[in-house]
């Protein structure tokens, strides 16, 4: 019943969109495309890269960055020709300049602060007390097993 | 305690303070809502075609009166229920604006379908690749932008417009001169 329900629903609903996209370029030029594309954000999608996305916008959107290519704009160039109409927020991979520094300098600052806190809890660990040490350094008695003795010597150096 | 706790746990407070504040200015904002960083900023040229009479149609010739661009696509219900709002206020308010509606990303028959039964009532234009569509900064369709005399653009309505008086406060803000500081 929900699928004849979802199927009478899709079938009546008008189709996506029809336009042609522009023709593809070849090789070298036509991955430039798609790497900027992957880095510009879909205004249609939750998170997802125009050259990612099938949505209308964003096609629409991978059509201007092949034209921009073809006119021989550079990458900083294409970025700032989004940024100028969407602002910050059409880049994925913020730039690194303001505020936008905490994205890229936060993740290795908790790192420090977590290698600090590891250091800082292992040097406060006690030593084992006198008698354990000793006991640890204690020559076992011989098990009868070689490799194991073997291990065991190992391990006291 | 030690100078280490210290120091560790000042570092934990200044990154979760920084998290914080990260957090704060980001709930303040609609994640949906995509900034519309022309608004203020002179329209960009455009020449498109009339689906009508196949005339060209150019940002040039429309300075020195305000215009309203509607885009739309056939495949958009949501334009279709906007479109008799914009289509009554284009006769009402043809002293005061112009209308066009331009096509986004739509093949021009189905466009033409689209158009055909309502009543002529602003020209249509064909916007071949979308390109001016991204130009101007759109995120989808249905889209209003309101731009002044001066071919600045003051503002844009994103989704349906099918409240008429917002429409009317709208085309009354292109009026007035623009805020000082406003890019031309």
């Amino acid at each position: 019943m929900t699928a004849l329900v979802l199927a009478l629903f899709v079938s009546a609903t008008p189709h996506a969109p029809q336009q042609a996209g522009s023709a593809l370029h070849d090789g070298a030029r036509e991955a430039r495309v798609q790497g900027l594309g992957k880095l510009l954000r879909c205004p249609m999608c939750q998170g997802l890269s125009i050259a990612d996305s099938g949505s209308s916008a964003a096609r629409a959107q991978m059509d201007r960055v092949r034209e921009l290519v073809a006119e021989g704009k550079t990458d900083d160039e294409i970025r700032a020709y989004f940024v100028a109409r969407y602002g910050e927020w059409a880049l994925l991979e913020p730039s690194a300049h303001g505020m936008n520094w905490l994205v890229w300098l936060l993740p290795v600052v908790l790192l420090l602060v977590g290698a600090l806190v590891i250091g800082w809890l292992v040097r406060r660990a006690p030593p084992p007390h006198g008698d354990e040490a000793a006991a640890l350094r204690a020559k076992p008695p011989l098990s009868g097993d070689p490799y194991l003795d073997a291990v065991r010597a190992e391990l006291r150096k | 305690m030690t100078r280490g706790p210290v120091v560790a746990l000042g570092c934990v407070a200044a990154a979760v303070g920084a998290l914080l504040f990260a957090f704060a200015s980001g709930f303040g904002r609609d994640p949906h809502e995509v900034p519309f960083a022309l608004k203020g900023k002179p329209a960009p040229d455009f020449t498109l075609t009339r689906l009508d009479t196949g005339e060209k149609v150019t940002l040039a010739e429309l300075r020195g009166h305000p215009f309203v661009l509607n885009f739309w696509a056939s495949w958009c219900g949501p334009c279709q229920l906007e479109h008799p709002t914009l289509a009554r206020a284009a006769q009402r308010y043809q002293h005061d604006a112009r209308f066009f509606g331009v096509v986004f990303e739509d093949t021009t028959e189905d466009a033409r379908v689209f158009a055909r039964p309502m009543d002529p009532s602003f020209p249509q234009l064909i916007d071949p690749q979308s390109r001016m569509a991204v130009d101007y900064g759109v995120t989808g369709v249905p889209e209003t932008y309101f731009i002044d005399a001066q071919g600045v653009i003051r503002d844009k309505y994103v989704g349906p417009l099918l409240d008429g008086q917002e429409l009317a406060t709208r085309l009354a803000a292109l009026q007035q001169p623009s805020a000082p500081g406003a890019s031309r």
